[in-house]
């Protein structure tokens, strides 16, 4: 049988309280959500996915050249056309010659990543990702962001026993349209909730599980009420769909709920089964597990630093308009395509003459200065920040001036990391931190976020955070 | 190798001239060169010139200089445009001295320009990071400012450099520059005023910055031989530095030194056969505050760490040991990148023709220091008077 070796999740560190929607709109949408995570200007469903799986590639010990298959569920990729799976190959050093599984278009995404890689051989990762979005003043009150990140193998901890699939045209219940950011639905209350419940009981009932005996259930949570009204004609307890709810924490992550419930459920989970059922548009799945498994970045779903609303329109971007004025860097794709080992790995060269490192690895050695073919030495992942500096609102070169609308000031670092048997500085913007606390000799540790988008192509690479 | 003596130099004012163009301000520069200059020079008589700007804007980028000398009516001179960033025309300078030093010329023309206040602000800050490392610096985020400002931190954290000694620079360049009829920010301030502006890039405020500035200079480098025929007085070129370095701050041996400033510095003192101490007035640049900190480190001015020391002596004040940045500089006199090079020199030749508006007793050695971007070019000149038999 196959089934989960490692699970991670990741949520990004802001939080919105549903009392400030209801503030500032005199009314909430958001129903059974406390609050809600908020993903920052510089992440997408991609530096997600990274920071996801970066965290379950470390737990599963996997030698990840074994890989056989890597699956990626978002409905907000970050182009609606364009690479996503290659860039997590890049970005976390994956075997080229992987099978490439890209699920997206609905919310039940991740039931079709994770059925794919339970089909497939070997060893899969699988990443459910997610940041939807919706009018603000409406369906934008549930939305958060998220990522869970699996691998799935032979001789797992978490066995998946059975999946059962349920597919009916229900037009009108969540939907995007082309070329639209917004989520949207037509909100015929009663149509629209009949719908979700018998999509629920359809797959849930064709699980050879007993329903009565289910610990938990990871069920479809666009909010934290929806979950309990839509199994209400299975036999599963309140408590056991509570063990499986994350939605009033971290408000509807899209495709990436379910799975991060799946897994909160899974680490706290002991004889009985668990389930989780995935709803996308008509498309429904529901698959049973059994056993447990310890699972990293779950207490991200506790931890969070509040916004204030108005804060929360610019980070998301509702109101900062994201042309580049006056245009970027002049560093071209294919360019840029040939640093993408400095970018997202660090890899810097050392000398074979002097021993010494230079990053990036290009033109003479740094030390030496002889013209040398550099040895790549990975650098270290925690490093100390030499020099700082911090760009103030208003102050940015243009290609950052959207980050800083949205996000505000930031810092700017020399931070120096070994690698091999020397040091290397290198300049890089720090996020996730208040600017005006960070120092010179600081510790800090790379995390991939999305640096600019330029000509329509976002480019991504290593930002640093503060280092625990 | 013969000697190359400096005949005649000139500045047009630097200010915010939106309206102005490269070519009409360095009209201005040519024109105050030539009458500075004692006898009476022929412009038919400048074999060579040599031109530095960075070019913001984007105007005019190939062939900028031959468009200046043309248009001046120096109608078929050889014109060699430099672009080294804001040591453009340090480096422009440097060909000029090559040229007649090698024999090549007798008279060659120095000189730079720029226009920086015409253009949108996000234009303007787009051109303002074309200097930086633009794989890893500029894609950091930062900016002109952000990578002084890192050194600022460093040199901070290194050397316990507070933000008072970064404002003293400020108050005591802006003193000198108020004296300064062509200087863009003429005006004093007072040490409140410096410590408490508007942060920049942390450390840096806005008075611990340069402005943007139009403006153009110019400089005539001669023979002796021309030197004796039109001169007065006789200012000679007695050593001449340059070096480069990494354009990356994040790749130097040193944040919390210009090391490409050093090494031109020793090479200008040796060939000149003299050492820091000879020195009787200096102009280096400060675009940012902490620039002038490293360069006095950096040239031997003072031990590594002393500079805030320095200027809370008043060492560099113009009654001090060694007066510094005694046209303003480039906080108060103003920063048009390409002509701030040969605009020092322009200061280092009146200091030492006693014609200064802040003048220094009798002065006999000056040194000139010009950094293009945060220390990937440097060129250090030092000039030394000559009496003249009568």
């Amino acid at each position: 049988m196959r089934g989960i070796v490692a699970g991670s999740a990741y949520v990004p560190r802001f939080r919105l309280e549903s009392e400030k929607v209801e503030a500032a709109w005199g009314t909430n949408h958001a129903s059974g959500v406390e609050e809600k995570a908020v993903p920052a200007a510089d992440e997408d469903a991609l530096t997600m996915a990274i920071a996801a799986a970066r965290r379950v590639l470390e737990d599963a010990a996997l030698d990840r050249a074994t890989l056989e298959t890597v699956a990626v569920a978002t409905t907000t990729p970050p182009l609606e056309e364009g690479d996503l799976v290659p860039q997590l190959v890049r970005a976390l050093d994956l075997p080229a010659d992987v099978a490439s599984v890209t699920a997206t278009q609905h919310a039940a995404a991740g039931a079709e990543a994770l059925s794919s890689a339970l089909d497939a051989d070997g060893p899969v990762l699988v990443v459910a990702a997610d940041c939807p979005e919706g009018e603000p003043a409406d369906a934008d009150h549930a939305m958060g962001a998220g990522a869970a990140a699996f691998v799935i193998d032979d001789d797992p901890a978490v066995t998946i026993r059975d999946v059962a699939w349920h597919n009916d045209h229900t037009p009108g219940v969540r939907f995007r349209e082309r070329g639209e950011r917004d989520v949207g639905s037509l909100d015929i209350t009663t149509y629209e909730r009949t719908a979700l419940r018998e999509a629920v009981t359809e797959t849930a009932s064709a699980l050879e599980v007993d329903l009565e005996g289910v610990g938990a259930a990871a069920v479809h949570q666009p909010d934290g009420g929806l979950p309990y009204r839509i199994t209400g004609d299975i036999p599963v307890s309140g408590e056991a769909v509570a063990a499986g709810t994350v939605a009033d924490r971290i408000g509807d992550a899209g495709a990436a709920t379910v799975p991060i419930g799946l897994l909160a459920a899974l680490a706290e989970a002991e004889d009985d089964a668990t389930l989780g059922v995935f709803l996308g548009g008509g498309t429904a799945a529901a698959l049973a597990c059994e056993g447990s498994l310890p699972v990293s970045g779950l207490e991200d779903l506790e931890d969070g630093k509040s916004l204030e609303y108005a804060t929360y329109l610019r980070e998301r971007g509702y109101v900062v308009d994201g042309e580049v004025a006056g245009g970027g860097a002049n560093v071209s794709l294919p360019n840029w395509r040939r640093s993408l080992e400095q970018r997202y790995r660090l890899v810097a060269g050392e000398c074979p003459e002097c021993g010494g490192v230079t990053f990036p690895p290009k033109g003479a050695c740094q030390e030496c200065h002889a013209r040398v073919e550099f040895e790549p030495v990975e650098a270290s992942r925690t490093g100390t920040t030499r020099a700082v500096t911090v760009i103030g609102q208003g102050g940015a070169p243009p290609e950052f001036a959207e980050l800083q609308q949205r996000d505000g000031a930031y810092a700017v670092a020399i931070v120096e990391l070994e690698a091999g048997d020397g040091t290397v500085t290198l300049p890089a913007q720090l996020t996730d931190v208040d600017p005006e606390s960070v120092a010179v000799g600081d510790a800090v540790r790379p995390t991939i976020r999305k640096i600019y988008t330029q000509e329509g192509v976002p480019r991504y690479g290593a930002k640093f955070e503060p280092a625990e | 190798m013969r000697d190359a003596y400096i005949l005649g130099a000139g500045q047009s004012a630097f200010g915010s001239f939106p309206e102005r163009t490269y070519l009409s301000l360095f009209d201005d520069a040519f024109d105050a060169t030539m009458d500075s200059v004692d006898g009476e020079l022929s412009p038919d008589e400048i074999d060579e010139a040599f031109l530095g700007t960075l070019g913001v804007g984007g105007r005019q980028i190939g062939l900028s200089g031959p468009a200046v000398t043309e248009h001046l009516g120096l109608h078929g001179v050889p014109t060699t445009r430099v672009e080294n960033a804001c040591a453009a025309s340090g480096y422009a300078f440097r060909q000029a001295v090559t040229a007649v030093r090698s024999g090549m010329a007798d008279v060659a023309l120095a000189g730079g320009y720029e226009v920086m206040t015409d253009a949108s602000s996000d234009h303007t800050r787009w051109w303002l990071g074309v200097s930086g490392e633009t794989e890893w610096e500029r894609m950091s985020g930062t900016t002109f400012a952000g990578v002084y400002a890192q050194m600022a931190s460093a040199h901070m954290e290194a050397y316990e450099t507070t933000t008072e000694d970064l404002s003293r620079v400020a108050v005591k360049n802006h003193g000198n520059g108020a004296q300064n009829p062509k200087a863009h920010l003429g005006f004093e301030c007072s040490l409140e005023d410096a410590v408490s502006a508007p942060a920049v890039a942390d450390p840096l405020n806005l008075y611990h910055c340069c402005p943007t500035t139009d403006g153009a200079s110019a400089v005539l480098v001669v023979s002796e031989d021309v030197a004796r025929e039109y001169g007065d007085a006789l200012v000679r070129v007695a050593g001449a530095g340059a070096s480069s370095g990494r354009v990356g701050l994040f790749q130097r041996e040193s944040l919390t030194s210009i090391p490409a400033s050093v090494r031109a510095g020793e090479d200008a003192y040796e060939e000149a056969g003299i050492g820091p101490e000879e020195l009787d007035f200096a102009e280096v640049h400060d675009c940012f505050a902490i620039a002038e900190l490293l360069a006095y480190e950096d040239l031997g001015f003072c031990e590594r760490g002393e500079a805030g020391r320095l200027l809370r002596e008043g060492v560099t004040d113009p009654d001090g040991e060694l007066p510094t940045n005694t046209s303003g500089g480039l906080k108060s006199k103003g920063h048009p990148i390409g002509a701030t090079g040969t605009g020092q020199v322009v200061e280092a030749f009146k200091q030492l023709r006693g014609e200064a508006y802040v003048q220094v007793d009798d002065p006999r050695y000056g040194l000139t220091h010009n950094v293009g971007g945060s220390g990937g070019g440097v060129t250090v000149h030092v000039f030394e008077r000559e009496e003249v038999e009568a």
